[in-house]
């Protein structure tokens, strides 16, 4: 491998690696969330890191910012989808 | 195959099928199926996810009940491994999109060794519960008898996670396939999307498991 080869390949590979860091730095907060559980409402806390990390491999890893248009709105109407069935359900159950 | 200059970058390609009229569309109709697919599953996982959060509210007592006898730390292990592959698998992405075929499938072979780790470690968390009583779907005594509740979640977990370990099983053995087929020469040159088309798969397998983790294992733990 050349030089500019490898200064290439360490230029592509620096979004996984930052990502990388990223999910593990969020994955040590929710680990250490759910192993001590410091206050009542934690799990607030953990669903919105655990978002956090769904939309870091979406956006970056899966590289969902780069596709086209048309999968782009295919991707998020996916996710839209589950999300209303998850809101319409939750809000059922929650405030009975 | 370095070259004069030292160079180990191999063309990057596609070979064009008659059905399309250019790479780019070719290209972009084999992300597009693949995401189709990735949005069926997401709805099957969706679904087992709605029932443990519906559980979690229906019986809350029981459910805590029953975390606390998962092993906790074994999942956060293999969310932190499946976080590697993940990296790993990008590794390949990159690697296969400059040409560097080696160091591509040193990459693959990596991404699945990481999802064969998760697979054992996730069969020893099933012989510990096994062990300790936890299966309430075999004809033997079950720990929680007398919480019938946490029985619903229990079940529930073994469908999310024996769902998830069937497609990282999937995923492992269709890539030990692709890098087969990766070492062959020229293979680059014709099919390099494959590389990126199953790497959605992959990071979808670890997007789910980052999903599976918290729902079941640490949520009001």
């Amino acid at each position: 491998m050349t030089g500019n080869e490898r200064r290439l390949l360490l230029r592509r590979m620096r979004t996984p690696a930052i990502t990388f860091v990223v999910l593990l730095l969020l994955l040590c907060s929710n680990v250490v969330l759910g192993a001590t559980l410091p206050f009542r409402g934690a799990y607030i806390v953990e669903a919105v890191i655990t978002a956090c990390m769904v939309l870091t491999v979406l956006l970056v890893s899966m590289e969902i910012v780069h596709e086209p248009p048309l999968i782009r709105l295919f991707s998020a109407v996916g996710f839209f989808w589950v999300t209303i069935m998850f809101g319409m359900t939750l809000v059922d159950y929650l405030s009975r | 195959m370095a070259d004069a200059a030292g160079s180990v970058a191999e063309p990057v390609g596609l070979e064009l099928a008659e059905q399309f009229s250019s790479k780019d569309q070719q290209r972009e109709a084999a992300t597009l199926g693949m995401w189709a697919w990735l949005l069926t599953e997401l709805l099957l996982f969706a679904g087992l996810f709605l029932c443990a959060l519906v559980l979690r509210i229906l019986y809350p007592a029981s459910v805590t009940l029953a975390t606390t006898h998962l092993k906790f730390w074994i999942g956060a292990t293999n969310t932190a491994v499946l976080i590697c592959s993940s990296f790993t698998m990008s590794g390949a992405i990159v690697t296969s999109r400059l040409g560097f075929r080696r160091l591509m499938l040193g990459c693959m072979l990596a991404t699945a060794g990481l999802g064969s780790i998760f697979l054992l470690l996730k069969g020893f968390e099933y012989y510990q519960d096994y062990n300790e009583h936890m299966m309430p779907f075999l004809n033997m005594p079950y720990l929680l008898e007398k919480d019938t509740s946490s029985r619903l979640f229990v079940d529930v977990y073994y469908v999310t996670t024996g769902l998830h370990g069937l497609h990282l099983i999937t995923g492992v053995s269709i890539l030990l396939w692709l890098t087969w087929q990766a070492s062959q020469p020229r293979f680059l040159e014709f099919h390099q999307n494959r590389i990126e088309v199953y790497g959605l798969y992959w990071h979808f397998i670890d997007l789910i498991w980052i999903i599976v983790f918290p729902v079941l294992y640490v949520l009001n733990r």
